[in-house]
């Protein structure tokens, strides 16, 4: 069956229609094609057209055209549509005419530049040229390291490597730095947050190489869909940029189909589990030969989902090689085969984190779904794009788990279907951020009194301040020299995370342990806390021991009807207040740095299939700190002293809940981006609550928006909460009345009248 | 908050301190030039070093007539261990004449002395064949590279032919001595020992202190230890040349087998036999005498090759290996089969004895024999029939 008679068929059956909200058809869209046009070297055509290539996407034309004028061009392109064409085609187009030009590739991770090279490879291949490319990564041999920074053309690199082994040791890259014509860089809307703020300083300090070389490289951008490409690419790289974005290639009609699970317990207002109806979804996809992704939230959920599809088709060896799963914490080498897998067909379902959602390579699947909402609208679209072929019909399942967004958006779906994505924040100037590039960049070059660091204002004060107070620069003659012995890029990361990653042993068999897997500092106190249920590939193990000062978590293979969850706990203290105001009845607001503090103290056993507890166990590990900007309000007494100890709470937790929902919205930035918590007698106001803090370290200027327009938040949440139709709380306002309690809503809407006066 | 307070918070603030009074710049920089004469019979040797000599020591090429006024020993002193962040603050060169050993000190007192600094070390590197450095090619020579770079002076200066003695050492002294720095080279080798050194891993720090306080006797230290690299290389330098042409006076069989070792590498046989001669009779006796056997066959001297073959089964030295050596010698020059025969089971027992470490080489080694053992015995077989 293919995935238009699934369509067809589906709609016709009353049952599954029951949990359609909406069902979306967009219609296909024929190809738009130009000639290649001029500015492409003549050499190149042949090679395309071996490839049965004879004209190309207008999208293609247009940024080649740009390029060719000299701009600085943003390419935005879904899934699929040739984008790599529009910085290769440039760039072999310069070195063929000019052998000496070089090239500069960044993609955020090792698994994308691996996938994006190996074209490239083709390419120069074909056309004969000696045009040699070269990948400089950690992974990269010391031997061969020279040759990459004497012969490489083009040199394929991530934004860490740039940034702690390119640029301080720049003199060693002489013949890539006075020639470097192209600065490619891909997925820019991955580089949002901390890790964007950080690029657009690393790339702040390259260009000022640059000109300390002589060149003067373009740059050629590519960004999945989100609302503002050219806006992120202008911050990104402090200059303007032209922006190209009519997509000009192909797509097949595609079926949307919005899913609720139905509602099992009509008092509580519960819903069956959204990974139940994924998996009777996914298996139905499986059964009819129907090659589909499944995306999930959490790495365990993808692994209980692998699971339940792999004993589907399990043959009698017990093999279910045509499913596997897909996740973060997965070998390279694993990962490439499971990619391969799914290009060569040989994979009919494969489950995933939004781990796939980047640009890599695994073809065009026939369906989607999606278990629960992935917490962006650019998100979504990234994962429904990896189902859609250029001819041939696919089909989409969102499944709605019972959070409130996912819930609004179900119920909702226009709100989904005609929204813009959202935009992609970053603060190159956040402060933190920036005095450390500033430090790697005085490093990298002296810098001059009047010298400027891209766009960035403050420089002459921030460099006084290293001198005069860091005491790590030295000014003599109007020059600021480094004078310190470290080697400041070492001590950056790039990435929120910690670099750090523990490394998962499997000692099953004493006396071959075997390492199958890795995971982030912060993830592993979650995961690998000892007696955790650890799932791979489908497989339970049990968590032995975490050496956590080693970064090492040993796993024995167990069977166990039961996996785990971990609780986390986060501590708040106050580092400084920046700026403060008044409420109306007496009530502070504040704007400040904060300490985030986050423990995990026990972890729950959860039975599967039913998914009820069946008992509790303690966690000791050390915590995790984070500095990182928030803003707050506290409850003024007269309005607090209204209510009972419990009543407050409920009202409080209520608030926070509606401020979950209100704030992505209107600060334009994903619900993970920003946490709201609340606190009955807080350790940094020693009041009544309500907080909210930028999710990342240093924090890249949520809070500072959320405290700009706070009376506007409170109002917006306040609206939602009214204008719920449920009577005592329900998942998309307040709050289900079993958490916040009978009096929660009727509480928040007090506080709220209260505090907005 | 102002922006410096917001910087405080973020960065937390170290010690302020006074900003440097300007200074009056006007006239041309120059940075501090020092230098001094230490006398020739501290060098012993340096006089007599030649081109011969050198040659011995490294297989790179180095100026056919060498005369040993041309060698520039160079070190420098710097504010970091490498990046292009890393300056070098101190340069000392040094050269033998014929009044003794002259050492020149270049410091710059501020960064903006750097590029005079530079200078004078590119006109210095300009008026002489060859570099003496001990680490200088992963080191010095790449730090002054991108110096020259970051200052937009011409960097041809640095190809001068380079010998960098860590290298050196580390192939004459690592079999016995595991790390080869400077220090313990002077320590052990030169039996000169430096009392009240300063610690390479504090200069840096020296240094800024010196920027912020302009306090001289700061660097003091500094500027002896620098100087004191600089003699040492020289010192080292001939001898270890003094070796080479005498290796009877070396007394530790590790040294004389790794100067063996040394030799071959710059194509020396005949010399590296004479080091492993010599090394026969100390504790690397097994080693030494095998590499003399293999370098005697190398040479094509096959009965030589034999002849110490022989003497290792009857010193019981080098377990199976000496008998199949020798059965291969009486295989193919001798053309006897069965004295071959013979030998390869002795080998075969050998590599039989219990006790022996079970490795995958020893495996190998056994599979290799119990080959040939076969094969010699189908060749009798077909001679007999």
């Amino acid at each position: 069956m293919n995935a238009a008679q699934l369509a067809d068929l589906l709609r016709h059956d009353t049952q599954f229609m029951k949990n359609v909200t909406r069902w979306e058809v967009i219609p296909s869209r024929p190809a738009r094609t130009l000639p290649f046009p001029a500015c492409m070297d003549e050499r190149l055509k042949p090679v395309l057209e071996s490839r049965g290539i004879h004209q190309l996407y207008t999208h293609q034309v247009h940024s080649l055209e740009a390029t060719a004028r000299g701009e600085d061009v943003t390419v935005v392109t879904p899934t699929a549509s040739g984008k790599t064409m529009c910085y290769n085609l440039p760039v072999l187009s310069a070195i063929l005419k000019n052998p000496d030009a070089r090239a500069l590739y960044l993609f955020p991770t090792k698994a994308l530049s691996a996938d994006q090279v190996s074209e490239l490879y083709d390419m120069i291949e074909e056309s004969g040229a000696e045009i040699k490319t070269y990948t400089y990564d950690g992974d990269t041999p010391a031997a061969a390291r020279k040759a990459v920074r004497q012969a490489g053309h083009i040199v394929v690199t991530n934004p860490d490597m740039l940034h702690s082994g390119i640029l301080p040791h720049h003199t060693k890259w002489v013949k890539l730095f006075e020639n470097l014509r192209y600065i490619v860089i891909d997925e820019i809307h991955t580089y949002r947050g901390v890790f964007g703020s950080n690029l657009a300083n690393v790339l702040r300090r390259l260009i000022r190489l640059c000109d300390f070389y002589g060149s003067h490289p373009q740059f050629i951008l590519c960004s999945a869909t989100i609302a503002n490409p050219g806006e992120l690419a202008e911050t990104l790289i402090g200059r303007p940029v032209t922006l190209v974005d009519d997509n000009g290639a192909p797509m097949g009609e595609r079926h949307f189909v919005f899913c609720n699970p139905p509602v099992i317990n009509r008092q509580l207002g519960i819903r069956q589990s959204s990974v139940t109806l994924t998996r009777s979804i996914a298996g139905m996809l499986l059964k009819n030969g129907i090659q589909a992704i499944t995306f999930a939230r959490s790495r365990l959920t993808v692994e209980v989902l692998t699971r339940y599809l792999k004993d589907m088709v399990r043959d009698p060896l017990g093999e279910a090689g045509r499913v596997r799963g897909y996740r973060g914490g997965y070998l390279p080498r694993e990962r490439r085969e499971i990619e391969r897998g799914l290009r060569a067909g040989q994979i009919d379902a494969v489950v995933s984190t939004n781990a796939l959602e980047l640009g890599i390579d695994i073809g065009a699947l026939d369906a989607c779904v999606m278990c629960g909402y992935p917490g962006t609208i650019a998100s979504a679209w990234q994962q429904a794009g990896r189902a859609g072929r250029r001819r041939g019909t696919s089909i989409v399942f969102f499944v709605a788990s019972s959070a409130a967004v996912d819930q609004y958006i179900v119920t909702h779906p226009d709100y989904f279907l005609n929204r813009s994505p959202e935009n992609a924040l970053l603060n190159p100037d956040n402060l933190y951020i920036m005095l450390s590039h500033l430090k790697c960049a005085a490093f990298e070059l002296p810098f001059g009194e009047e010298d400027s660091f891209g766009n960035a204002r403050g420089v002459g004060e921030m460099l006084a301040y290293l001198e005069e107070d860091a005491g790590i620069l030295h000014r003599v003659d109007g020059r600021y020299h480094w004078a310190a012995e470290d080697f400041p890029a070492s001590d950056i990361s790039l990435r929120s995370a910690a670099s750090e990653n523990f490394i998962i042993i499997d000692i099953t068999d004493p006396a071959h342990h075997r390492v199958v897997g890795e995971m982030d500092r912060f993830t592993a106190p979650m995961l690998l806390h000892e007696n955790a249920i650890y799932m791979h590939e489908g497989r339970q193990f049990q968590v032995e021991k975490l050496d956590f000062d080693a970064c090492k978590a040993f796993i024995r293979s167990v069977e166990t009807g039961y996996y785990t969850d971990a609780d986390l706990n986060i501590n708040l203290s106050l580092l400084d207040i920046e700026k403060q105001g008044k409420t109306p009845l007496g009530g502070e607001t504040a704007l400040g740095e904060i300490k985030v503090t986050a423990l995990v103290t026990m972890f729950k056993k959860i039975r599967f299939d039913t998914h009820e507890t069946l008992g509790f166990g303690p966690v000791r590990l050390p915590e995790t700190d984070m500095h990182t900007a928030a803003m707050w309000w506290t409850l003024p007494e007269a309005l607090s002293s209204r209510f009972t100890g419990d009543t407050l709470k409920n009202g409080m937790m209520g608030i926070a809940n509606l401020l979950r929902i209100v704030c992505p919205l209107y600060l334009m930035c994903a619900p993970t981006d920003i946490a709201v918590v609340y606190q009955v007698k807080s350790p940094i106001t020693g009041k009544p609550t309500i907080l909210l803090y930028d999710n990342c370290p240093g924090g890249i200027g949520l809070s500072e928006k959320a405290y700009g327009m706070r009376e506007i938040l409170l109002q917006k949440a306040l609206q939602v909460a009214e204008d719920c139709s449920c009577e005592q709380g329900c998942p998309s306002c307040v709050g289900p009345v079993g958490e916040v309690g009978e009096d929660g809503k009727t509480t928040a809407v007090r506080l709220l009248r209260g505090l907005i006066g | 908050m102002n922006l410096r307070d917001k910087l405080r918070a973020v960065g937390g603030s170290g010690q302020p301190r006074n900003p440097a009074a300007p200074e009056n710049r006007d006239a041309p920089l120059d940075c501090r030039h020092l230098s001094e004469i230490r006398p020739p019979e501290e060098f012993p040797g340096a006089a007599d070093l030649t081109g011969e000599t050198l040659a011995l020591m490294t297989e790179k090429e180095m100026p056919e007539a060498l005369d040993p006024r041309k060698i520039l020993y160079l070190d420098t002193e710097t504010t970091g261990l490498g990046g292009s962040g890393s300056v070098a603050f101190l340069v000392g060169m040094g050269f033998w004449t014929d009044r003794g050993f002259e050492i020149h000190q270049f410091l710059m007192r501020d960064y903006p002395e750097e590029p005079a600094l530079l200078r004078h070390v590119a006109a210095g590197l300009s008026r002489f064949d060859a570099l003496c450095t001990f680490n200088g090619s992963t080191f010095d020579v790449p730090l002054l590279e991108s110096r020259l770079l970051m200052n937009r002076m011409d960097r041809t200066c640095l190809g001068l032919p380079h010998l960098d003695l860590l290298h050196l050492c580390r192939r004459l002294w690592k079999l016995r001595l595991g790390r080869c720095n400077l220090g313990r080279l002077e320590e052990v080798i030169l039996g000169k020992p430096r009392l009240d050194d300063l610690p390479g891993s504090e200069v840096p720090q020296r240094y800024f202190s010196y920027l912020k306080t302009r306090q001289d006797s700061l660097l003091e230290d500094v500027l002896i230890h620098n100087a004191q690299d600089i003699a040492s290389l020289c010192v080292l330098l001939n001898h270890m040349a003094d070796l080479y042409l005498h290796p009877e006076k070396i007394a530790f069989s590790e040294d004389v087998y790794s100067m063996g070792r040394a030799l071959e590498k710059t194509r020396h046989p005949e010399n590296a036999r004479r080091c492993y001669t010599l090394a026969r009779r100390g504790k690397m006796g097994t080693e030494a005498s095998r590499a003399l056997a293999v370098s005697y066959r190398r040479s094509g001297d096959r009965e030589r090759a034999a002849g110490i073959w022989r003497e290792m089964i009857a010193r019981r030295q080098g377990g199976a290996e000496p008998y199949i050596e020798l059965a291969k010698y009486e295989e193919h020059v001798r053309r006897n089969p069965e004295a071959a025969l013979a030998l390869t089971e002795k080998a075969l027992l050998l590599l039989c004895e219990p006790g022996l470490e079970d490795g995958s080489a020893v495996q190998e080694m056994k599979n290799a024999v119990q080959y040939r053992y076969q094969r010699l015995q189908r060749k009798l077989k077909e001679r007999n029939a």
